[in-house]
């Protein structure tokens, strides 16, 4: 091929897309929809993903976790022996990173709650009341107050606990837990509310008392937390502040361990993984569909220019050619599909977050949401990419029959 | 019957444009096999102006398709400007066409979504670098189409069509023009005209062509008439 033979071609494939206006309209509108199907359900995933992390995060987990060197290990078992100290000291520093919203401590017990008739058993955190109303932004107060410093004795539970208990605000309870040194000890509070987080399993057994009383009723030292917690300014941030730590743990020989948000967010793993595969496979059928679509508009095109490309080959066009002329008119038609199909997906994904569409309760959680569809850019290269390497791909085979076109039998054709 | 003058010349002589050796083709239609030339000799003399002649289904189109290098002899030899085109692969044998011969079809064939000049200017991106305006030009003009150059095929009549074929067909200055009956889809007065233009550019460009009739007013204006009947050179 000479240097002039490319643009040549190239010439010829994208006036030929053109020549058979219905035929290229419809393939390029089937080729749209399947890009933009791509880019509203990749939108919408991601939308999932990021309720899913950030709920999972502001409700229960935090951004970063630190515990006592050892705790994820042995804690299980002896969950005091890996306790912090000298929290207040650590929280002054931490909360001096950049980044770094809010810090607060947990300290994680469980046992028996009564209401004096009905025992059963529950998770319990004991947490800092001002901190705590920061993290757990997405756990909504349903029913009466969030816990208070100037009401230590006052506890919020799970809705779903509350509601198994028959149990209202103002309702008094007893805690009986075992403490650090192994005896059994009693707490009577009071409900000042009810919470409602979205996740089922956490709604049903947990319930969240004032750090101070749990280090009492526990006989653990005032300064002593199981977990200190931190939330950030933004998700994004974790890996920076992470370095941070690490550098902080490693300068003064802390003898801390930390987990993000990211090796504690099980289910988010769990919705990724799920929602990864659904997409997969809906990336397959949509590459079937252009193949297709393409496969059937080449085959055509080549069939009534059969007489067209006996001429050319009679005037010296070699087989390459003759492919790379048709692959191009795919490649053609793909850029043109995959740029509609941006186009449509974008506007799609825009008007079905603004039409405000409620969907039920996914499974595990107990409330429902509003569709929301990102404009994710990563997804709309995907979806690009996807019409323009599938559409070269499947003209291929068009593309190399046509070469073999005999010229005699070509120039014959009708 | 042959030509007086053509069974003057040794149809082997080294400095032939077109030397046909022996040619027989034959094809495979179904179970039976149907011989379409059959032991064909002949050479074509570099500035002649031939008609082959002969009626429908003689032979004329696979003689020509033979000389355009479009098609392999399946026995004997078909050398053109010295290159044994029967023995080529189809790579070399699409460069030789390239390279050496034009071509005008029946039905023009022109690529309908290229515009007059790209038409003509096609073969040329095929086998030249840079600066063929002028040569596109040219032969435009003398084709008689230089005010038609932007207009695509469908815009043209039936005579312009075959006229942009014709500049297609020289513009390269091939060695050779092979014409598969130039004149069979046009009226008998534009037949002629193109007829004559054709004769006008053998003479003026010194072109060789070879162009297939059964119009005896076209066989005519031929330097030498070649005459084909079931296969064979009369």
């Amino acid at each position: 091929m000479t240097s002039l033979t490319m643009p040549l071609y190239l010439k010829l494939a994208i006036r030929n897309v053109f020549r058979n206006r219905r035929r290229t309209i419809i393939t390029l509108a089937a080729m749209a929809f399947g890009a933009a199907a791509i880019i509203v359900f990749g939108g919408f995933v991601h939308a999932i993903y990021f309720g899913v992390r950030e709920s999972t995060i502001r409700s229960q987990i935090g951004h970063i976790q630190l515990y006592r060197r050892g705790y994820s290990e042995k804690g299980n078992l002896a969950p005091y022996d890996y306790l912090i100290r000298d929290y207040a000291a650590l929280r002054t520093e931490l909360a001096r990173i950049e980044h770094v919203k809010t810090v607060t401590a947990r300290l994680g017990f469980s046992g028996l709650v009564s209401t004096g008739d009905t025992t059963t058993s529950f998770v319990g955190a004991g947490v800092d009341p001002d901190g705590e109303t920061e993290l757990s932004s997405l756990a909504v107060i349903v029913d009466g107050k969030d816990l208070m410093k100037r009401d230590p004795r006052g506890i919020t539970l799970g809705v779903g606990l509350a509601r198994a208990f028959g149990v209202k605000p103002g309702d008094d309870l007893t805690l009986l837990t075992t403490t650090k040194g192994g005896g059994i000890n009693a707490l009577a509070v009071k409900v000042r509310g009810v919470w409602e987080s979205g996740e089922k399993a956490y709604d049903d057994r947990f319930l969240r008392v004032g750090l101070a009383e749990v280090q009492r009723l526990l006989d653990i030292e005032h300064d002593d937390v199981q977990s200190i917690v931190l939330l950030l300014d933004k998700t994004e941030h974790t890996p920076a502040v992470r370095a941070r730590i690490e550098q902080l743990i490693h300068e003064r020989g802390l003898d801390l361990e930390m987990k993000t948000w990211d090796d504690l967010a099980l289910r988010y793993h769990q919705v990724r993984e799920l929602f990864g595969r659904i997409f997969a496979v809906l990336t397959l059928i949509v590459s079937i569909m252009v193949v297709f679509g393409i496969t059937n508009t080449m085959t055509m095109a080549i069939f009534e220019r059969t007489r067209e490309i006996g001429t050319i080959r009679a005037l010296g066009t070699r087989r390459r050619g003759v492919i790379a002329m048709f692959v191009l008119e795919g490649v053609s038609l793909g850029m043109l599909g995959g740029l509609a199909g941006v186009v449509l997906g974008i506007v799609l994904a825009r008007a079905i977050s603004a039409a405000g569409i409620q969907l039920p309760p996914p499974p595990g959680s107990t409330r429902g949401f509003l569709v929301q569809i990102f404009v994710v850019p990563d997804v709309l290269v995907q979806a690009f990419r996807l019409s323009l390497v599938t559409a070269a791909l499947a003209s291929i085979y068009p593309a190399w029959r046509a070469a073999r076109v005999d010229v005699v039998e070509a120039l014959r054709h009708v | 019957m042959v030509d007086d003058r053509l069974a003057r010349r040794d149809h082997h002589a080294p400095m032939s444009l077109v030397a046909v050796k022996d040619v027989s083709k034959t094809y495979r239609l179904g179970t039976q096999t149907v011989t379409a030339l059959a032991g064909v000799s002949m050479s074509v003399e570099p500035g002649e102006f031939l008609a082959v002649a002969g009626p429908s289904g003689s032979g004329k189109t696979t003689l020509l398709n033979l000389l355009g290098c479009l098609d392999t002899p399946t026995s004997g030899e078909v050398e053109i400007d010295g290159e044994c085109a029967s023995a080529l692969s189809a790579g070399r044998r699409a460069d030789l066409r390239a390279r050496k011969l034009g071509f005008i079809f029946q039905t023009f064939n022109l690529i309908p979504v290229l515009t007059a000049w790209e038409n003509v200017e096609y073969p040329l991106l095929l086998t030249t670098r840079r600066g063929h305006g002028a040569r596109v030009r040219a032969v435009l003009e003398q084709v008689g189409l230089g005010d038609r150059a932007r207009h695509r095929p469908p815009e043209l009549s039936g005579g312009q069509q075959q006229r942009v074929a014709i500049a297609r067909a020289l513009v390269t200055e091939p060695a050779l023009v092979l014409a598969d009956e130039p004149t069979a889809n046009l009226d008998s007065k534009t037949g002629h005209e193109i007829v004559e233009l054709m004769r006008r550019l053998n003479r003026e460009r010194h072109t060789t062509f070879v162009f297939s009739t059964h119009d005896p007013r076209i066989m005519a204006v031929a330097d030498r008439v070649v005459e084909i009947s079931d296969g064979r050179l009369r």
